[in-house]
């Protein structure tokens, strides 16, 4: 009887570390195209009215990139931990600890200067981040806290935290009791470029970028992190102290996703209001490890899943399509990719016979 | 360059001028387009399930009319994108269906000041941007005799979603109503910090049914408080549409949307070109809310008290209108005084009878 | 076996071997690690499926698709853990899995059957004893019996000597003889020339993969087998210069220390080590060697007593401030801890080095140029076979690993240098090479600390040696080459000799 045998591979060429994610989407797409079609529509019409809607205007494009800011930063923030083997699962809570910080600063110390006040925000949202990531990062170091759970727990308390606020003390008293503070004045806002939503934080995400490719390929604390990664007990071997890191990287993972939330209610939202985030801490894990840590695929996957949204928006605008069958889509999608990370590091082999 | 210049100028008075025209004229139904930003999904079975009714008989009305929506569009800044694919795809005319949409209409609408905007629930306007919204109160005080008539353990229960004025507002007309006619009967409030969580829905109904409520009556978006209350053996009253298939033999009533009506009538006037910005506050008269058919245990006296109350306040009775107490036994509103629109919109305070809390 | 093949990522395990075992008879497969060994009896047990070639057993053809065949087909594996549930007693351990047995365990019937294995064998095993209580010789035997007991007739005995003392090991081979006058087929795996010369009737090498050849043991010799192993002549004797010791360079005071689940496993330990002297600590593995080695390089913290270098009190120091004062530590577990696998060379070197001032700059950035050139230097000079500096290490041989490591830890001429079987695992070539660079180290002035259990190794290298056993020196031996094997095998049980006692070195004598 044939068997399948699956070995993993010595080394994953590099050609195939290209070709597996495009086939992977040449065949969600195909998938797809079965259930567009049972829907009664051309699976080629609405592959022209994604791609169209995402990139077939400059609209389109900018709202990408809109979408791709808060991805690739949080991306960084994560995959920064990941490199490290600790799990930060909680950039979505650092996300709105850091808008609330930010928040804060606009209602307890306005400067009526942009540049001071947007440094007066970014201050108390790096601050906020760096002391709830610190917190995982503590526990963890010091008592061996999984990390997975106590980061988890904090986007509850953060999350909860936030809506305290804004369903209390801070909210707008003009908004009719709904859960909003007040709005941002001008010089707390994020400016924007060429009538579109596109905010400053793109140069910002743009530096964490290089930033974090210089940390981990040329400095001592980057190959700190990457030695205890790759093998702990090595690392203490080398004299690599190991809580100071593990604090240390958890706080700047925090302190970055914390500056993403920032930009989300100072760049678009205008003001801090329950539940702004959809969940932009939990695609960057998925962004993290699609972009296999790499700090340009980060960008290059966060842009990915931007065209994915807002082209997954037009489908269901013009094509009429019911948002399950959006969301279908656009799962399949990441199922696939996804998946072909299997068939990256593993061959499969058919067995013939008995034992040939 | 002076020629680019020249030519410019040329489009941009073309432009202005063509666009003129269109707000003079209004657009003819084969070209009006119009979309719709929902909250949730339309198979909800509350919220957005009910615009989405509206809108089916908005095209009922106007068969030539094209309109696109999209489900679950978070009130945040993905709200502003939604819009603006509609626009960009043709739409002349858009409804959102949700308060916290508010900013991101204005966002939208500055940038295209020919599209027509209409905001639900929310307060702030522009030429191009009105409002509409429901006095959904009037139907509660109408659920409210249903449900003082029913309960035996003068205790009803109230499953809420935020503790925002348009829901206080709800809690105590329903209250009125109820006292009206059961003086004895309590309201109890359980807020859920939610406008769409079945989970939650069911357990506060749970708990609600356990400290004697044995009339449930409920503010939230899903179906999941009156199958609570079929499963307890508890009589129900739902909301936003007529929940009896949730609760086939407890459901007694509910107050319902007819978001038909507010659309039928924008649409038209968009149509004829006589659209302007309004704030439209619609009630029983104009059909936007109204009662579901009452279930097989309201009594027919029960059912001719309420007929009376509708058609009184159809003829212009005022539901808020004095003495009302707060829950102090303080009198807000004096013997012959109805609030205004203004006072009952910042609604923040309990009337005599409600058991609960307003968090700040 | 006949014709068996497999490959692993295109590479052979195993290509085309041949081998037999007749009832009776005492077979040892020897080669060297990577030769393809336990590939073959993985096969053979079931674990994998070959590629090509046949296993019959008494002339009938098998095909095994999991270890359960296997067992059923009467082959049974010695491991070298030997799996068996610690909490549980003996006769527990060996019912478990029986699924012939009946629910409600018929007790006195296995414990019958086991007393009736142990008598015939000479087991000398204790149903009753819970297994936790037994010693690594005891669980060992435990083992064997319930290979035994599930009617095995060809046992596969995988290194089995290298957790036990000389004295254990006498012991088992007297077992296996046993067993195999009884009529069992015995797989012997080993690479310890002088055991596999004491026990085998027949000797199968293999090499890269292939059959080198079977002998009959009368006319095998240890250069003839070390020269089929490895696949030319090869010299096994060291030279030991015997050195005058000079300056005290590490004195370790009445320490204990903690393992890591807060038992203590170093109970008072002292001893002191001078310049060009090699001490070795001799022991069977799990006596407190890793945690005194980890306590002597900033890894562990002592909870008492002193540990000083060159005269500096350490005992709390971490393990920089001893890197920072020249003590080099070679780990046993090379890939688990002296090198990170999917690192590259230039990685691993810099890994003990990065944070020195000469690889960095503005204290912040690695000089990675320099330290390429430095790696570049280390590796021809420890001749390290590479491809390239960055290759991921995990490609290298275990020797050529082992080198690499040895090339960081003994580059900047080290005051002490800890090492923990340095050559464990290696190919004899390899194995020479290490024990010749720690003798020159010596020689440079660097003091020593050889732990390890082989035997060979210590009295080869050593110029004293002291014996450890559960956490506490049992006897030191001042003069190497007088020693005996049953001697250090006593000690290294427990037993105190009053001719080698133990001796704190007082501070008059140092100089």
């Amino acid at each position: 009887m044939p068997r399948l045998i699956i070995e993993r591979r010595f080394k994953t060429p590099f050609i195939l570390s290209i070709v597996f994610p495009l086939l992977s989407i040449v065949l969600a797409l195909l998938t797809s195209s079965l259930l567009l079609l049972a829907l009664n529509v051309s699976p080629l019409g609405a592959l022209k009215g994604m791609i169209n809607g995402a990139l077939g205007s400059w609209y389109g494009i900018s709202e990408v990139l809109v979408k791709a800011i808060p991805l690739v930063i949080c991306g960084i923030a994560v995959a920064l931990a990941f490199t490290m083997k600790v799990w930060n699962i909680g950039a979505e809570g650092q996300i709105y600890l850091g808008a609330l910080a930010s928040a804060a600063a606009v209602r307890y110390f306005p400067v009526e200067n942009t540049f001071f006040m947007l440094s007066v925000m970014a201050v108390m949202a790096i601050l906020a981040g760096a002391f709830w990531g610190g917190i995982a990062g503590y526990l963890k170091g010091r008592w061996n806290v999984n990390e997975i759970i106590t980061t988890l727990m904090l986007n509850y308390v953060a999350i909860h935290l936030v809506d305290y606020f804004v369903y209390g003390p801070w909210r707008d008293p003009s908004s009719l009791g709904f859960p909003m503070t007040a709005p941002f004045p001008d010089f707390a806002r994020l400016p924007t470029f060429g009538g579109t939503r596109v905010h400053a934080w793109i140069f910002l995400a743009l530096i964490i970028v290089i930033l974090y490719r210089v940390v981990i390929r040329w400095t001592r604390w980057g190959f700190e992190i990457r030695a205890i990664g790759e093998n702990q007990r090595a690392a203490l071997y080398a004299g690599i102290p190991y809580i100071k890191n593990v604090v240390l990287v958890m706080a700047v993972s925090g302190a970055l996703s914390a500056l993403a939330g920032m930009g989300e209610i100072a760049g678009l939202q205008g003001r801090l209001q329950h539940g702004f985030s959809p969940g932009y801490g939990y695609t960057a894990i998925i962004v993290a490890w699609l972009a296999r840590l790499n700090p340009w695929g980060t960008v290059l996957v966060s842009i990915f899943m931007g065209i994915i949204m807002v082209g997954g928006e037009t489908l269901q605008v013009i094509m009429r399509l019911p948002l399950a069958s959006v969301q279908v889509i656009q799962g399949l999608i990441l199922l696939f990719v996804l998946a072909s990370e299997f068939f990256r590091n593993y061959k499969v082999r058919i067995l013939s016979g008995d034992g040939r | 360059m002076l020629r680019k210049v020249m030519l410019f100028l040329a489009i941009v008075c073309f432009a202005v001028s063509s666009m003129a025209a269109y707000a003079a004229e209004g657009i003819p139904e084969e070209k009006l387009t119009a979309g719709f930003v929902y909250i949730g999904p339309i198979g909800d079975g509350g919220w957005t399930y009910m615009h989405d009714l509206g809108r089916l008989e908005m095209e009922k009305a106007y068969p030539k009319m094209k309109t696109f929506f999209a489900e679950s569009v978070p009130e945040g800044p993905d709200s502003a994108r939604v819009m603006e694919t509609f626009v960009r795809n043709g739409a002349q005319l858009v409804f959102a269906t949700s308060f916290g949409y508010m900013d991101f209409v204005q966002e939208v609408a500055k940038k295209y000041p020919k599209v027509k905007f209409m905001h639900c629930s929310g307060y702030k306007r522009a030429e191009n941007v009105g409002t509409y919204f429901g006095r959904m109160y009037q139907a509660r005080y109408l659920s409210g005799l249903v449900a003082g008539k029913a309960t035996k353990s003068n205790i009803i229960g109230y499953v809420a979603a935020n503790p925002i004025p348009e829901v206080i507002r709800g809690i105590n007309a329903f209250a009125l109503g109820v006292r009206k006619v059961n003086p004895k009967a309590k309201i109890k409030v359980v807020w859920l910090f939610s406008w769409f969580d079945p989970g939650k829905e069911k357990e506060a109904t749970l708990a609600l049914i356990d400290s004697g409520a044995d009339v449930i009556a409920m503010h939230a978006d899903s179906g999941a408080a009156p199958q609570a209350a079929e499963e307890a053996g508890v009589y129900v009253i739902g909301y936003n549409n007529d929940m009896s298939k949730y609760a086939p033999t407890k459901h007694l009533t509910a107050p319902i949307w007819n978001w038909g009506t507010v659309y039928k009538y924008v649409a038209g006037q968009v149509i004829n070109g006589t659209w302007k910005s309004e704030d439209i506050w619609w009630g029983l008269k104009e059909g936007l809310v109204d009662l579901a058919p009452f279930g097989k245990d309201v009594p027919e006296l029960v059912k001719e008290m309420v007929k009376v109350e509708r058609d009184a306040i159809i003829n212009g009775k005022h539901v808020f209108v004095g003495p009302i107490k707060n829950q102090k036994g303080e009198i807000v509103v004096k013997e012959g005084t109805a609030m205004t629109d203004e006072e009952m919109l910042g609604m923040n305070w309990f009337v005599e009878g409600v058991e609960g809390d307003i968090p700040n | 076996m006949k014709g068996i093949t497999k490959s692993f990522y295109g590479i052979r395990a195993n290509d085309e071997v041949n081998f037999e075992v007749r009832p009776g008879e005492i077979h040892t497969l020897l080669g060297e690690n990577g030769a393809g060994k336990s590939t073959l009896m993985n096969i053979l047990c079931g674990l994998y499926t070959p590629e090509r070639g046949t296993i019959k057993i008494n002339g009938e053809k098998c095909f095994f698709k999991s270890p359960k065949d296997a067992i059923n087909a009467g082959i049974g594996m010695l491991h070298q853990h030997f799996m068996l549930v610690p909490v549980m007693t003996v006769w527990e351990n060996v019912a478990l899995g029986d699924k012939e047995l009946p629910q409600v365990l018929p007790k006195n019937k296995v414990i019958e059957q086991i007393k009736e294995l142990s008598d015939v064998y000479g087991l000398s095993v204790n149903p009753l004893a819970p297994v936790w209580q037994l010693s690594v010789g005891e669980q060992q035997r435990v083992a064997i019996v319930k290979l035994l007991y599930r009617r095995a007739k060809v046992l596969i005995l995988d290194e089995p000597t290298a957790v036990l003392t000389p004295q254990e090991a006498r012991h088992l081979f007297r077992v296996i003889k046993k067993m195999a006058e009884e009529g069992h087929g015995i797989v012997f795996i080993s690479h310890k020339l002088d055991e596999v010369l004491e026990i085998s009737d027949r000797i199968t090498v293999l090499r890269k993969g292939r059959n080198v050849g079977t002998v009959a043991k009368e006319e095998a010799s240890k250069e003839k087998l070390a020269e089929m192993m490895i696949g030319k002549r090869v010299a096994f004797a060291i030279d030991k210069p015997i050195q005058n010791p000079g300056k005290e360079v590490l004195n370790v005071k009445n320490i204990k220390v903690l393992g890591d689940r807060g038992r203590l496993k170093v109970n008072g330990i002292s001893f002191s080590l001078r310049q060009r002297e090699i001490l070795g600590i001799a022991g069977v593995s799990g006596n407190g060697q890793e945690e005194l080695a980890e306590a002597l390089t900033g890894l562990r913290k002592p909870i008492s007593g002193k540990v000083f270098v060159d005269g500096d009190d350490v005992t709390t120091g971490n393990p920089r401030d001893f890197m920072k004062r020249r003590v080099s530590y070679i780990p046993a577990d090379r890939k688990g801890t002296g090198l990170i696998a999917n690192m590259n060379l230039r990685e691993n070197i810099a890994l003990r080095k990065y944070w020195k001032s000469e690889y960095t700059r503005f204290g912040f950035f690695i000089n990675w140029e320099r330290i390429a050139g430095h790696t570049g230097k280390l590796v021809e000079r420890f001749s390290v076979a590479n491809p390239s500096l960055s290759y991921p290490v995990r490609l290298l041989s275990g020797g050529n690993m082992q080198k690499l490591m040895l090339a960081r830890e003994l580059s900047d001429n080290p005051r002490v240098i800890v090492a923990v079987q340095p050559t464990w695992g290696l190919d004899i070539g390899a194995t020479h090479y290490v024990r010749e660079v720690l003798v020159s180290q010596k020689e440079k002035g660097s003091g020593i600390l050889l732990i390890t259990d082989d035997l060979e190794e210590i009295l080869a290298l050593s110029d004293r040696i002291a014996v450890i056993h559960g956490g506490e020196i049992v006897g030191i031996v001042d003069n190497p080459d007088k020693v005996t094997e049953e001697e250090l095998g006593l000690m290294m049980a427990g037993t105190k000799l009053e001719k080698y006692p133990v001796y704190d070195l007082k501070e008059d004598e140092l100089e």
